[in-house]
């Protein structure tokens, strides 16, 4: 009884499909559509970095006397400054502080080309971290250098260096170009 | 078992039973049809026509157009391409266009996974050819105002060009705009290391894609 049932369902489905071909193709070839024209235009790009470290990044202070860092721009983009976040540990005894110089050429016999270099900050001391910002523009793999000079050391204390680089105000200026 | 066969069989014989009836009835129907057309006779009217094309071509406005932007970009630099958008086909084209940019690969310049940052696009029309110092000698309109490429980088999200009027093909076909695209940065790089996820130090290769449309349709009686 089902297979009867079956072979009618098949029978009338192909009758269906037969006299579907002859009325639905007229209506499908009457449909409009809408036409859009497209275009492509490429161009490749790459991004620059922005990055600054400095070496050594912690200095170690038993007596009074200057000691120097050197500041590398890694990046790939010239800077126009660099932030320093200088910390200074709490020593056993007295309380010291401390002020920090920039130089564009390497410290000799603690001098900056013969002067003083250029102040960053004020005077730091035991506490909190400060941030202090060098406008001291950088150029791709080129160097500052630090010097880092205390007062009235007469324990162990620690300062410690970091960089941090912001790039709405720390980059070259804009480039605009045009090709 | 001997009754099941005898079962199956009639069922089948009365499902060829069913075809056979409905494809007489089906070549009945055509037939009649025809027979019906020829009795009525025919007349022939005949008409020629042609379709339309819609073409949409990129030509440098002045310059060499979307080409390797070439050394990296900083946040705030823009580069500056200048294309005519050219409607070389037969029909004129709807008012407005819309534009898409995918990058390859997709990062963080162009998907939006540093959130705020990542490249940028405008757009802007000139009434007449731009300089190549980016000067317009006529009337300038801006068609797109600067959009974050992570908002636009498929082709469902596309996004409509304004105030570009209709390309008619026989004139004014060429619309010539400059496309500026710009890298949008917040983040702070500590200790010579950039933060996670960044925009830093990542190629990508743009595709802008430029649709426009057809006109609307019209009726004609002749």
């Amino acid at each position: 009884m089902h297979h009867l049932h079956r072979s009618a369902r098949r029978a009338a489905a192909t009758a269906a499909i037969l006299l579907c071909a002859v009325f639905v193709a007229p209506i499908h070839a009457g449909a409009a559509g809408k036409v859009s024209g497209t275009v492509i235009g490429s161009e490749s790009v790459a991004s620059g970095k922005w990055l600054a470290t400095v070496s050594p990044a912690g200095m170690t202070f038993t007596t009074s006397t200057d000691q120097t860092a050197t500041v590398a721009n890694t990046g790939t983009i010239a800077l126009s400054g660099i932030s320093y976040k200088v910390t200074v540990s709490t020593p056993a005894s007295g309380s010291p502080t401390f002020k920090l110089y920039t130089c564009t050429v390497a410290w000799s016999s603690n001098k900056c080309s013969g002067g003083a270099g250029t102040q960053v900050g004020s005077t730091f001391s035991k506490g909190p971290a400060t941030t202090v910002s060098s406008t001291v523009a950088i150029a791709v793999g080129a160097d500052e250098y630090l010097q880092v000079e205390p007062t009235g050391v007469t324990s162990s204390v620690t300062v410690t260096l970091g960089t941090s680089i912001n790039p709405a105000t720390q980059l070259r200026s804009p480039i605009a170009t045009n090709h | 078992m001997s009754q099941h066969r005898h079962t199956r069989m009639k069922a089948g014989r009365h499902g060829k039973a069913v075809v056979a009836g409905l494809f007489a009835m089906s070549v009945g129907l055509l037939t009649t049809a025809g027979v019906y057309a020829a009795l009525s006779g025919v007349a022939t009217g005949s008409e020629a026509v042609t379709s339309g094309t819609l073409n949409l071509t990129l030509s440098p406005d002045v310059g060499t157009s979307f080409s390797n932007f070439t050394g990296v970009m900083a946040p705030g630099d823009t580069d500056n391409v200048y294309v005519n958008l050219n409607n070389t086909g037969s029909l004129a084209t709807a008012a407005g266009m819309t534009l898409w940019v995918a990058g390859t690969p997709a990062n963080a310049l162009t998907n939006g996974t540093a959130p705020g940052e990542g490249l940028s696009v405008t757009a802007t029309q000139c009434s007449v050819a731009w300089t190549l110092a980016g000067v317009c000698g006529g009337s300038t309109t801006p068609i797109l105002a600067t959009t974050q490429i992570n908002s636009m980088n498929t082709a469902g999200t596309a996004v409509g060009l304004s105030n570009i009027p209709s390309l008619v093909a026989s004139t004014g076909k060429a619309a010539h705009v400059q496309v500026s695209l710009g890298l949008v940065a917040t983040e702070t790089s500590t200790n010579g290391v950039a933060p996670t996820p960044t925009i830093q130090g990542l190629s990508t290769t743009l595709a802008y894609t430029f649709t426009e449309q057809q006109r609307v349709g019209t009726a004609t009686n002749q």
